[in-house]
């Protein structure tokens, strides 16, 4: 293989992308162009609505392409176009699309896993795609799990590669619990969208437990970050069991107002059974606020098992928040400077580069 | 025989290592290695390697393992022997090595200093050890040509973890007892797990004559340095005249015999009255041994029948002037170990009861380790798949080419003929499987047919099993490349498959319950390389004669004789009375040694599923 390899990167979104696998790629795209000098990126989103800033002039984001054929066409005239040894598939649902491409250019073939996507048993294309990829990225152990459960594939080949978390997402001063009429009150947390046809990141028995909370003398208000087709279901629930003044839905909230918000909240909890990863853990510890997890799917990983976040396995989960509020605050620059030790940007790079230089090494 | 383990936290999301867990798997080996144990840490402490020994080489202290390099940067922990290891520390002296101690562990660390992962190629024996390799942060394991020696490995995506067995790993409490399907039907289809699966789909085999790294990004895939088909290959590229195949014969097993003695504690022999172990007792007596111990079973239900072997064992042993030490065993015995032999097995085994017993008796008698004469029957066209296989294929294979014949031959004869179906269900599927040498070979060693397996157990566990097994092709796996001659292709296929998964692995766990270290001259890659381009021309018969010629009394025509019509041992009926009670029993009746075994087989995996109540193995 060229030592200076050309990758083509074939992804839902990345640069001017949001959401959680948007931020994914571009931290893998941002620290393979800087970890690896010569190495090249075209990629190839299929949406793009935020503006578009790419860092490294050796990252090349072509124009989104949304609809299935228009993408498939745009992918197959880089193909045509430009000389391609690493073909990244930043999906699951374009595996087969990537499988192809890497094919007709004779190049190596790498597929990111995320999470409830890859999970159960995909079709057979997908299958067959990804047996066909020299390398798998999971980012968890659980995912990774997942996909060895149905796959054919080497495990060697199927690597975890956690989220990372961005500096800014450090301990500090957060003005919003007076600014939304906060004070005095132990506040909980959660970030995450509202999906009526997902529902497991749980924020719907964080508001059951309110009450008993309350019963047990913890003065608390709970803060929901994200947006989604579920929030109207979630706001009826708070009334329905007479917590609707202590619950703040907030929407979708800009990127600091998000790192100000984790910074104020006591807790942030997430009793989800569904993550990926769940790298709203991660940013919630980085900046010095305890986190409480169950210890399901990815988010086993991001708590570190219960070494740098809670995990309650029990399903009392007013009992557990209880806990963690009556326990102790840990030094938030402890807790940060730990959450970095396991998941730094500065280690994430380093495993970027040394994973994909597994694949210009001679078998 | 002794018990290795480690773990290796090799992402940096990872937590370090836990002693406790670390102790567990090592102390859950404590069989395979009573007289000492040790543990050694990384300096950040993200890699530990755990060891539970069984001295045989430099019994002293300073042979105690984990053992480090003088420079601190190596470790090892190492299960085996290295029967060339006089040769290579000679030669590593003579380069200006100092060495600390007389044991084969130190060389190793040497070599691997002096050649890096190629320091395998220079290898003799049966081995299986990790090094840890402090200057590149990574872990080096290696397994020997024929899989001798077991190293289990399991990667949850974070740690890396390796033992000698796989209920060490399991002890530790850290790793997932997720079934895997493709273990579970392998055993079904043969008897015993195939490598690399294990029951659990996290916990894998390092394969045979492969070895590992592992680093920062985790374990790459196992490298193959050892191929049995590649040696059978290269000696069918330059074949020997037949009349040269006594003299190969007896210099390449009396050279075999001759480095397996290596050892500072006594070695005996597992004597039967077959050719094998015979030749190995004359071998012992030409290579100088003057006190020799043999052991033998001898069952109660043959006593006084032309079944009972040891009477011609013990003219074998008077020829060569060993000590011979008969050992009784019956029924009640069988009965009252039944339980303390399913515990042993680390996988379950159709087999590896006979072991059982002669490796008991070889303690009761105060050795730590033994010849054997396992392997012979595989390299010297013992057995009769030798003819078997090449005559189904000759007759068979034709018809078997022809699209859908065999199975509409066989829903015709389960239809037409349901009682021969039922009796005898392999030949339901010659016209399905006799077209190929993988398929000739699973209807000579299948325990179950593929289509059979829905019926014993739950449908869509035994199909992901197939597909993730993939069995024919994972037995024509073995013949690349092509060993050249029917001969080679069996005997690749008997190596890499009955003798590795099946015997192989009884011998492990069932000389390791009783700390004797069981040592098999016949399974050498160095005697195969030697007989390889005799193996091309053997015609079944001829080496065994060969082999009874190879001491330099040979063995009496008798036993040569008695070897063609084999010996029977009780234990099929034994299996069979134990499981009386359920619904698998059928009592004493007569019937097929292979219908017995079927029945044996669900009895043994049902008490591995025991030990994993969270996860069924099987539905039936």
């Amino acid at each position: 293989m060229n030592s200076q390899p050309r990758i083509f990167a074939l992804v839902t979104e990345a640069f001017g992308g949001r959401g959680g696998i948007a931020q994914y790629n571009r931290d893998l795209m941002s620290a393979l162009a800087s970890s690896k000098p010569g190495w090249t990126i075209v990629i190839l989103p299929r949406t793009a609505p935020d503006p578009v800033v790419i860092p490294s002039g050796r990252i090349e984001q072509r124009q989104a392409r949304t609809g299935r054929v228009a993408y498939t066409m745009a992918a197959l005239r880089v193909a045509l176009s430009k000389p391609i040894d690493i073909v990244f598939c930043g999906h699951l649902y374009m595996a087969p699309l990537a499988a192809f491409v890497a094919w007709f250019k004779g190049a190596k073939l790498v597929i990111q896993t995320h999470g409830i996507e890859a999970w159960p048993r995909p079709s057979g294309l997908r299958q067959y795609a990804l047996a066909a990829a020299n390398l798998v990225l999971s980012v968890s152990r659980y995912t990774r799990s997942s996909v060895l459960g149905w796959a054919t594939i080497a495990p060697e080949r199927v690597v975890v590669l956690p989220n990372t978390v961005g500096a800014d997402f450090a301990p500090g001063r957060s003005g919003l619990q007076a600014e939304w009429n906060l004070e005095g009150k132990r506040v909980l947390l959660t970030v995450g969208r509202m999906d009526k046809r997902e529902r497991y990141k749980g924020q719907d028995r964080i508001i059951a437990a309110i009450p008993q909370l309350v019963a047990k003398g913890h003065e608390v208000a709970y803060v929901v970050i994200g947006e989604g087709d579920d929030v109207k279901r979630l706001q009826s629930l708070a009334q329905q069991t007479g917590v609707a003044d202590r619950v703040r839905f907030a929407g979708a909230v800009g990127p600091q107002a998000l790192i100000d918000a984790y910074r104020m909240a006591d807790l942030f909890v997430m009793p989800s059974t569904g993550e990926g990863f769940g790298i709203a853990f991660l940013e919630a510890m980085a900046t010095g606020t305890p986190a409480l997890g169950l210890p399901d799917a990815g988010a086993r990983d991001a708590l570190a098992e219960g070494e740098l976040g809670a995990v309650s396995s029990n399903g009392d989960l007013a009992a557990a928040i209880a806990r963690c509020l009556d326990a102790p605050r840990q030094d938030p620059e402890a807790l940060s400077a730990a959450v970095r030790a396991r998941f730094g940007y500065n280690g994430f790079r380093t495993r970027v580069g040394a994973i994909f230089e597994t694949l210009v090494q001679p078998a | 025989m002794c018990g290795i383990n480690g773990i290796f936290s090799f992402h940096s999301a990872s937590s370090m290592p836990r002693e406790a867990e670390l102790l567990k798997t090592r102390d859950a080996m404590r069989a395979r290695g009573p007289d000492g144990f040790g543990s050694w840490w990384s300096t950040d402490r993200r890699c530990a390697l755990a060891h539970r020994r069984l001295s045989i080489l430099d019994l002293s202290d300073r042979a105690s393992q984990p053992m480090v390099s003088e420079d601190g940067r190596l470790a090892v922990t190492f299960n085996g022997e290295i029967y060339n290891y006089p040769a290579l520390r000679a030669e590593l002296a003579s380069s200006g090595v100092r060495f600390r101690t007389t044991s084969d562990t130190e060389m190793l660390l040497h070599l691997y200093a002096r050649l890096g992962e190629a320091m395998v190629h220079r290898l003799r024996g049966m081995f299986a050890f990790a090094i840890w390799d402090g200057m590149r942060q990574g872990l080096f394991l290696a397994r020997d040509p024929y899989g001798i020696k077991p190293l289990y490995t399991a990667n949850d995506g974070w740690t890396f973890r390796f033992a000698s067995q796989v209920k060490a790993l399991l002890a530790g409490e850290r790793v997932s007892r997720d079934p895997e399907p493709a273990g579970i039907v392998g055993f079904h289809l043969f008897g015993s797990v195939p490598e690399p699966f294990t029951l659990y789909r996290e916990i894998r085999s390092l394969p045979a004559g492969h070895t590992q790294w592992i680093d920062a990004v985790g374990p790459r895939e196992p490298k193959s340095f050892a191929n049995l088909a590649a040696l059978l290959a290269q000696g069918a590229f330059a074949p020997a005249p037949a009349a040269e195949l006594s003299e190969r014969v007896r210099k390449g097993v009396a050279d075999s015999v001759r480095i397996h003695l290596l050892a500072d504690v006594e070695v005996g022999v597992f004597l039967s009255a077959g050719v094998d172990s015979g030749a190995l007792l004359g071998l012992m007596r030409d290579a100088g041994v003057q006190e020799i111990r043999a052991l033998t079973l001898a069952f109660e239900e043959f006593s006084g029948t032309a079944e009972d072997e040891s009477p011609l064992a013990a003219r074998l042993a008077h020829r060569y002037q060993a000590r011979h030490v008969v050992r009784q065993v019956g029924e009640q015995e069988f009965r009252e170990d039944l339980n303390a032999i399913l515990e042993a097995m680390d996988q379950p085994s159709i087999d590896g009861v006979n072991t059982w017993f002669v490796a008991k008796a070889a303690k009761e008698a105060g050795l730590k380790v033994a010849l054997s004469g396992l392997g012979g029957d595989e390299l010297l066209a013992g057995y009769p798949s030798f003819f078997e296989l090449p005559r189904w294929r000759r007759r068979f294979g034709p018809l078997a080419s022809v699209p859908g014949l065999g199975p509409l031959t066989r829903a015709l004869l389960r239809a037409l003929a349901p009682g021969f179906a039922r009796r005898r269900p392999k030949a339901l599927g010659v016209l399905e499987y006799a077209g190929s040498w993988a398929g000739a070979y699973l209807l000579r060693r299948g325990l179950y047919l593929p289509w059979e397996l829905p019926q014993i157990m739950d449908p869509e566990l035994a199909c992901e099993g197939l597909r993730r097994l993939k069995p024919l092709r994972a037995i024509d796996g073995h013949l690349n490349p092509d060993p050249g001659s029917d001969t080679g292709r069996i005997c690749a296929l008997e190596s890499a498959n009955y003798l590795r998964n099946q015997l192989l692995r009884d011998a492990d766990w069932a000389g390791m319950a009783h700390g004797i270290e069981i040592r098999v001259p016949l399974v050498d890659a160095e005697l195969l390389r030697v007989l390889a381009p005799s193996i091309v021309n053997l015609t079944p018969g001829a080496g065994k004669v060969a082999l009874a010629r190879a001491p330099s009394l040979p063995l009496p025509d008798e036993i040569v004789a008695r070897a063609k019509t084999g010996f029977g041992v009780p234990t099929g009926a034994w299996m069979n009375a134990a499981v009386a009670g359920t619904s698998d029993a059928v009592g004493r009746a007569p019937e097929t040694k292979g219908l017995a075994s079927r029945r044996w087989s669900r009895a043994v995996l049902k008490s591995a599923s025991a030990a994993s109540p969270a996860h069924k193995m099987q539905a039936a």
